[in-house]
């Protein structure tokens, strides 16, 4: 833009006298704003070629003296385009217009209890924003983090819709505190703890539309994270919704269709057996226990019938032998997890208006989004609202009110090793059983020889029900009143009400209600979560160029939670009966209270010299419920600095940086994730009777000193950004020492306790995260951007006096010294070729192998679920219209470890539960070469081991986890059918998965600890979508 | 002027609050346990919850009955066999679930019991006094069953090396920093015995058998006495208890439907109840026999062959055909029917002391007193029974026969044959170890790696 000049008399009049006096020297002024033309602060201006500069004070001014006759300033302030103006003696004040930059920071960003510009950070904040988050066709947002955010671990473990994530910020922080971060959604920490009263998660987050939101702030240091205090420790994520802009109505609607189907190939995701390989099986582990061949069929014969015909499932002949057999009419052959398995599909239906004017501004929204995982009876139904106004009441006075109501309903089975998982005794039971008996009811006849009885197929076809649903209401009002200039009041209410209910139910004919004349359970959970936020900010600037921004608050916060919950046995034969008003017996309702509380006081001061040199500290001190009586207040702080070297001329004279920046930060944070009344000494009188009556006993030991779990952390980074700001990038190094860790420290039995809750331990984390983006392609129509982030992290357990086994399975040593999740378990060794017995290593030196368990030992085998790195890299490409964009998500040497391995691949232990295709390759014949020993029902052998390496996995993958091809709709067309804009695309979720292992069956993608425990498996997804505008 | 107000405002805002006593949450269901004991109901709550800590499945609820009985010659495994099968094989190790469980869950229960006896309340009035009297009574009942329970599976018999061997430790008072040795198993007995009398001394009630009362408490003692071979203390407690005439023998039809229902069995003095609101479900002791539960365990031939087809307790094992005979057979045991868990547990019945008294009477030298007592409890299960002419050694051996299968599946087998310094010979056998001599190391279970690694002072059972 042309620099318009205005002559002024004044200042020409300065200038003659400047001359006059012999001073090669003028003074120039001008004001600098941006496009709305509100001044820009501490925008900087400089003299080309030279190290003279200054910035523009508050209102946007600047005066400069400049040497010589004529000269050209360089305008610069991050975010915005770089202007180069000449200036001579005779040029009048300056009015200087700077154009947004299309480079790849953001100006304003989201921190604790405020804003502020993103060049002002001293501390690690990494931004996600909405074009990242909108449409991916996925329940909850912290689904789409996974590989977009350095250092952060959003680990999916069960791809049932609405499950919880794992996520972990900067590694593992506690040991048996939480590790996950503190979710605040518009200024209000909420509750993002799965809900359930039973072993499966329901998300809260997934009651939150992603489509609603504007930004999410992943904040990882102790200088962006301490003003949250004690719930600090393991970061904190900010999530912001869409509010209105002032201008008139935008509407927008989008609609999305996909299908899902597991995220693990067909090829090499585990199946059932067929019922020809499941009877030969059968029969081969009836010989090799020293069975006749005879008892063998006859038994075979006794257990699988053909319901329809009354014949065996499968006709069975004896060779002459009496070793080998054939193998007739296959009357029955059930393949369960083929039943279980459909496509699976995605919808989602949103629609918003926002808009207003100086008074008001407004964003509301309806959306829809179902999702049903490719087994079937599994999936989630969301629907939701949400209004966000904000009122311009006076020039002082602002009020604004977010509201958003939404109901999620979710429907699934159990997982892990439990009988009603249907993707574990789907496995398990014999495909020579049928899934319908003669009468066409689903078969439940085998529950008298079948373990437990289930069938998945019949239970997931309307015979069960297992449901969770969730009604939540969060309010947000707050008034801002600007009582100076620069001094600010504002009064923030928010409510988070959170209605929960489970419902299950179990027939009467097989299954879990077998027993009982079918069982149902109800479950009523209600949240209500109130936070009082009183914050008064005060902005100043003195001696021109020092710029001072201070924050006070304070706090309150309370949640309580009251639970009600009931069962039911012996309903009526007719199977729609199923509330608890039809069941004749069942144990009494119970119903319990918990809660939890903060009183809060924080401050933060924000200083810069010249918007070059900033330094930030903040403190907090946070009161809470959950710390023991005798300590029940903290203190937390943090300290940052930041340099932004692009300012400095040394820099500026490389003619190589268009950012540069050094921060520096420390700070000591609090994890207050402990359970509500850990601490109390107490007798408990809950649910404890004997013949009638109720009793009571003492429950824990206790803690009156009990305190929050502390973190130190140590961040320095660069930011940098060069060629034009078209290369730009992160670089981090951080070491976070958490202290004080919450223990149960084993007591001796014989006190009546397991143990008893101390601060105890320490574990350090430390890493290396490179962020970097750049846009190699930018012409009007044609662009390709690259980027990426990857982390380096080790965690090491600092403290612990002494080792102690812990994880399903006892595979963790907690060990001080040791990585928290690294594997100490026995060393599988094969399979003894001679006799198809299982090996394991006698030692740590494997120079030795046994067959007998208790001749080998447990010991570290240098493999752990945290990985060695772990990252993401995206790219995208535009041409005209049309754009094609892609998001990797990478793992690397993170072990895992398959919880259900001991049964699924039992080697006969478990009789006569069937097995899965891994049985397949078996030892059968002293000189076989294979990891699977010999098959014998009732092995004793325990080559299922568990916690054995047998069971251990590469996790190590790249899984290209969205694709998304879209083409905007040209501008000529969209306007003539009245619309603004269109776009239709296709994306992908999870269509491709590398793995180093070739032949991993399961999902590389698993808890943060590696575990893999047989849930529903996470999907692929392929989705066609519309955008359109108005 | 609008500066100051709102500076008002601010201030107001802050300590609405209420600052501290925002903190101040209760739980709901507990109360802390300053001050929860402070009368003679609360008192009577926390003996309530001792009492339900017996049902725990890994005691009187299911292990300590099933666990011993698995790794004797009664019980065979069925080929889906799972949850005790290291203690029927003599394979399981210090780490083993079971043995952490048992051990846990006993010493919880001593915990109550020690809260019980130890809470300092004042009683006002005598008839007050004669209740807590009562209360303390039985908790001091119970502490002695518990301690004799612990010390029978995690130490070796009395009659190994007469009490020399290491016991368990002797947990009188709630000390959470204590980690405190073994004490020997003659010192467990002894502790055993003094609790046991200051119990009876101080009971006046009987509140029910399934409530700890005066006489389960001396036919507990008599129990005691035997298993320490003082057959004439035995024979004197037992003579108190069946003299009392307090509980008499069921007949022979009552006897069979006792088993046959839900709730007691027939001739309990003191047994662990379970409700239809309050059992241990699909973890319930029937459950490891019974098809329609887990069905891991199976009677073995060796006991099975010894009872009478006329003898009613034959009823008590059930046809299953989809064992498909062989070495599995084809029945199952049946005195824990209940589907859902709702059979109370038998701890001592009036049988078992007719049964001491016999056997003590045979031991002392009154062999005619000794075959009254045993045909009191054969003719009642199977009226046909012919008359016992047997003397001598061979008497004794058909009053240890009897309580083989009186006593079946009640957990008494395994410490029958230490008592009487036998092995364990399974004929009928469907585990890898079929024969185990006496004494033997591994009829013990071995204290707790939990346990050792978290007490100093404690020292494991040889053979571990």
């Amino acid at each position: 833009m042309n620099t318009v000049l205005r002559k002024t008399g004044l200042v020409f009049s300065l200038m003659l006298l400047a001359v006059a006096i012999g001073y090669a020297q003028f003074s120039v002024n001008g004001t600098i704003l941006d496009e709305d033309q509100v001044p820009i602060i501490g925008a900087n201006v400089l003299v080309k070629g030279t190290s003279l500069g200054t910035v523009s004070d508050i209102d946007g001014t600047f005066t400069l003296d400049v040497p010589g006759d004529a000269a050209v300033l360089v305008f610069s302030y991050t975010g915005y385009t770089n202007q180069e103006v000449e200036v001579t003696r005779s040029s009048g004040a300056l009015n200087i217009s700077m154009e947004v930059s299309s480079e790849l920071l953001d100006e304003v960003v989201v921190v604790g209890y405020g804003s502020t510009r993103k060049e002002a950070l001293t501390g690690s904040l990494q931004t996600l924003n909405a074009d990242r988050i909108e449409g991916v066709p996925l329940a909850s947002v912290e689904q789409t983090l996974q590989g977009n955010i350095a250092g952060l671990q959003s680990n999916m473990g069960n791809g049932q819709p609405g499950a919880n994530v794992q996520i972990r910020i900067r590694g593992q922080g506690s040991i048996s505190a939480s590790s996950e971060p503190l979710f605040v959604i518009d200024g209000i920490p909420v509750a993002s703890a799965s809900l359930t009263g039973s072993a499966e998660t329901s998300n809260p987050l997934a009651t939150l539309n992603p489509n609603d939101i504007e930004s999410v702030n992943v904040l990882k240091d102790a200088s962006a994270t301490a003003i949250y205090g004690a719930r600090a420790a393991n970061g904190v994520i900010l999530i912001t919704t869409k509010s209105g802009k002032s201008g008139k109505p935008k509407i927008r609607f989008s609609a999305q269709y996909g299908m899902n189907d597991w995220a693990v190939n067909e090829n090499k995701r585990l199946r059932s057996l067929t019922a020809t390989e499941y009877t030969d099986l059968y029969l081969e582990g009836e010989l090799n226990r020293d069975r006749s061949l005879e008892d063998a069929i006859s038994n075979f014969n006794n257990s699988f019938p053909d319901p329809i015909s009354g014949l065996p499932a499968v006709d069975i002949t004896p060779g002459a032998d009496g070793q080998s057999w054939t193998l007739g009419t296959v009357r029955v052959d059930n393949r369960w997890i083929d039943e279980l398995s459909r496509t699976g599909s995605n919808q989602d239906y949103n629609f918003n208006v926002s808009g207003g004017n100086d008074a008001v501004t407004y964003y509301a929204s309806a959306g829809y989004f179902k999702q049903e995982a490719p087994i079937i009876y599994s999936q989630l139904d969301r629907f939701s609202a949400r209004v966000n106004l904000g009122i311009q009441a006076t020039e002082r006075l602002k009020f604004t009110n977010n509201l958003t109501i939404s109901e999620t309903s979710q429907q699934g089975m159990n997982d892990a090793t439990r009988w009603a998982n249907p993707l574990y005794n789907g496995f398990l039971l014999a495909p020579v059983i049928p899934a319908r008996d003669a009468e066409g009811l689903f078969y439940g006849d085998h529950k008298s020889f079948f373990m437990g009885g289930n069938n998945p197929i019949g239970s997931l076809s309307g015979d069960d029900d297992q449901e969770w649903n969730m009604t939540r209401i969060i309010e947000n009002l707050s008034a801002e009143y600007k009582i100076l200039d620069g001094l600010s009041f504002k009064s923030s209410w928010a409510f988070d009400l959170l209605n929960y209910r489970e419902f299950y139910f179990r027939n009467s004919r097989y299954g879990d209600g077998r027993n009982t004349g079918g069982s149902g359970q109800e479950l009523t959970r209600n949240d209500l979560n109130w936070i009082g936020t009183q914050t008064l900010t005060y902005d100043t600037r003195f001696s021109d160029n020092h710029n001072l921004n201070i924050l006070v608050g304070y706090e309150a916060q309370k949640s309580n939670r009251r639970s009600v919950r009931a069962f039911g046995e012996e309903y009526p034969p007719n199977p729609n009966l199923r509330t608890l008003e039809n069941a004749a017996a069942g144990d009494p309702a119970t119903s319990s209270t918990t809660g939890f509380s903060f009183d809060s006081y924080f401050a933060r001061v924000s200083y810069n010299y010249l918007y070059k040199y900033y330094l930030q500290a903040s403190v907090r001190s946070d009161g809470s419920s959950r710390f023991g009586s005798n300590n029940r207040y903290g203190t937390f702080w943090s300290v940052g600095a930041s340099w932004r070297l692009d300012q400095e001329t040394f820099i500026q004279d490389l003619n190589f940086f268009d950012e540069l920046k050094l921060r520096v930060s420390y700070g000591v944070t609090g994890n207050a994730g402990l359970q509500n009344f850990e601490w109390l000494p107490n007798v408990s009188f809950a649910e404890i009777d004997y013949s009638g009556s109720p009793g009571g006993a003492p429950e824990q030991i206790g803690n009156t000193d009990l305190t929050w779990e502390e973190s130190k952390s140590f961040n320095i980074g660069v930011d940098f950004a060069v060629l034009q700001g078209r290369v730009g990038g992160t670089i981090e190094y951080f070491n976070r020492e958490s202290d004080n860790l919450l223990l149960d420290v084993p007591v001796s039995r014989t006190t009546g306790f397991r143990s008893a809750i101390r601060n105890f331990g320490a574990m350090k984390n430390t890493g290396v995260e490179i962020t970097l983006d750049a846009s190699i392609i930018e012409t009007e129509d044609f662009n390709w951007s690259v980027g990426g982030n990857i982390t380096f992290m080790q965690n090491e357990i600092t403290r612990l006096d002494e080792s102690f086994r812990d994880g399903t399975h006892d595979r963790f040593l907690r060990t001080e010294g040791r990585d928290y999740n690294e594997y100490n378990v026995f060393e599988w060794a094969g399979v003894d070729p001679a006799t198809g017995a299982p090996l394991w290593y006698t030692d740590e030196s494997r120079s030795e192998t046994t067959s007998s368990i208790s001749d080998a030992s447990q010991f570290f085998i240098g493999k752990s679920g945290t990985p060695d790195f772990f990252g993401g890299f995206n790219t995208s490409l535009g041409y005209k219209g049309f754009s094609v964009s892609a998001n990797f998500s990478m793992s690397w040497n993170n072990w895992l470890y398959d919880g259900t391995g001991w049964v699924l691949q039992g080697d006969g232990r478990f009789t006569p539960r069937s097995q899965t295709q891994l049985v397949l390759d078996r030892w059968q014949n002293p000189g076989d070469i294979t990891d699977v020993p010999r098959f014998q029902w009732g092995n004793r052998s325990n080559s299922n081991q568990r916690g054995s390496s047998r069971w251990i996995h590469d996790g190590t993958h790249i899984r290209l986890r969205n694709l998304t091809v879209a083409y905007n709709l040209p501008s000529d067309l969209v306007s003539k059918a009245k619309m603004s804009s269109a776009r239709i695309y296709l994306r992908g979720v999870n269509l491709l998965t590398w793995t180093r292992d070739k032949d991993l069956y399961l999902d590389p993608e698993a808890d943060v600890n590696g575990f893999v425990n047989a849930p529903v498996p996470n999907l692929k997804t392929l989705s066609f979508g519309i955008d359109v505008g108005f | 002027m609008n500066t100051l107000k709102f500076s008002l405002l601010c201030i107001a805002l802050v300590f609405s609050g209420c600052g501290k006593d925002l903190l101040e949450i209760d739980p709901s269901g507990s109360l802390p346990v300053d001050g929860a004991i402070a009368s003679i109901d609360d008192i009577e709550s926390v003996l309530l919850g001792a009492y339900s800590q017996f049902q725990n499945s890994d005691y009187y609820g299911r292990y300590f009955i099933l666990v011993p009985d698995v790794m004797s010659d009664d019980v065979k495994q069925n080929s889906s066999a799972n949850r005790a099968k290291e203690w029927a094989e003599f394979s399981g190790t210090p780490l083993d679930f079971i043995s952490e469980e048992m051990w846990t869950e006993i010493y919880e229960a001593i915990n109550r019991l020690n809260t019980v006896i130890n809470a300092e309340v004042d009683f006002p009035t005598p008839e007050v006094q004669a209740e807590a009297d009562q209360l303390i009574g039985e908790a001091l009942a119970l502490r002695a069953l518990a301690h004799f329970d612990v010390c029978r599976i995690y130490a070796q018999h009395y009659a190994v090396s007469s009490g020399s061997d290491p016991g368990v430790p002797i947990v009188t008072a709630f000390d959470e920093t204590a980690e405190p040795a073994r004490s020997s198993v003659s010192e467990v007995y002894g502790a055993v015995i003094g609790d046991l009398q200051s119990a009876i001394s101080k009971m006046n009630d009987d509140r029910g058998s399934g409530f700890m009362s005066k006489l389960a408490a001396q036919a507990i003692l008599a129990r005691v006495y035997f298993y320490m071979g003082d057959y004439s203390q035995a024979e004197q407690m037992a003579n108190t208890v069946i003299s009392a005439g307090d509980v008499t023998l069921a007949d022979n039809s009552s006897y069979f439907d006792a088993w046959m229902g839900t709730g007691s069995a027939p001739d309990v003095l003191f047994e662990i109840v379970m409700t239809e609101a309050d059992n241990n479900g699909s973890d319930a002791l029937g459950r490891m026999y019974i098809n329609e539960g887990y069905g891991d365990y199976l009677p073995s031939d060796d006991l099975r062959l010894i009872i009478n087809e006329a003898d009613v307790r034959s009823q008590l094992y059930k046809p299953d055909s989809t064992l498909g005979g062989g070495d599995f057979g084809w029945d199952r045991m049946n005195k824990f029917p209940s589907t859902t868990g709702e059979d109370n547990t038998p701890v001592i019945r009036l049988s078992e002391v007719y049964l001491i008294r016999a056997e003590s009477r045979a031991r002392n030298g009154n062999e005619a007193g000794a075959v009254e007592d045993l045909m009191a409890i054969r003719s009642r299960a199977w009226p046909d029974a012919p008359a016992v002419t047997a003397t001598g050694d061979a008497l004794l051996e058909e009053i240890i026969t009897e309580r083989r299968i009186e006593l079946a599946f009640e957990g008494h087998r395994l410490w029958d044959l230490m008592r009487l310094n036998r092995g364990v010979v399974r004929s009928n056998c469907t585990a890898p170890v079929c024969e185990i001599n006496f004494p033997n190391e591994r009829f013990v279970l071995p204290i707790p790696a939990q346990e050792l690694d978290a007490n100093p002072n404690m020292v494991q059972n040889n053979g571990y």
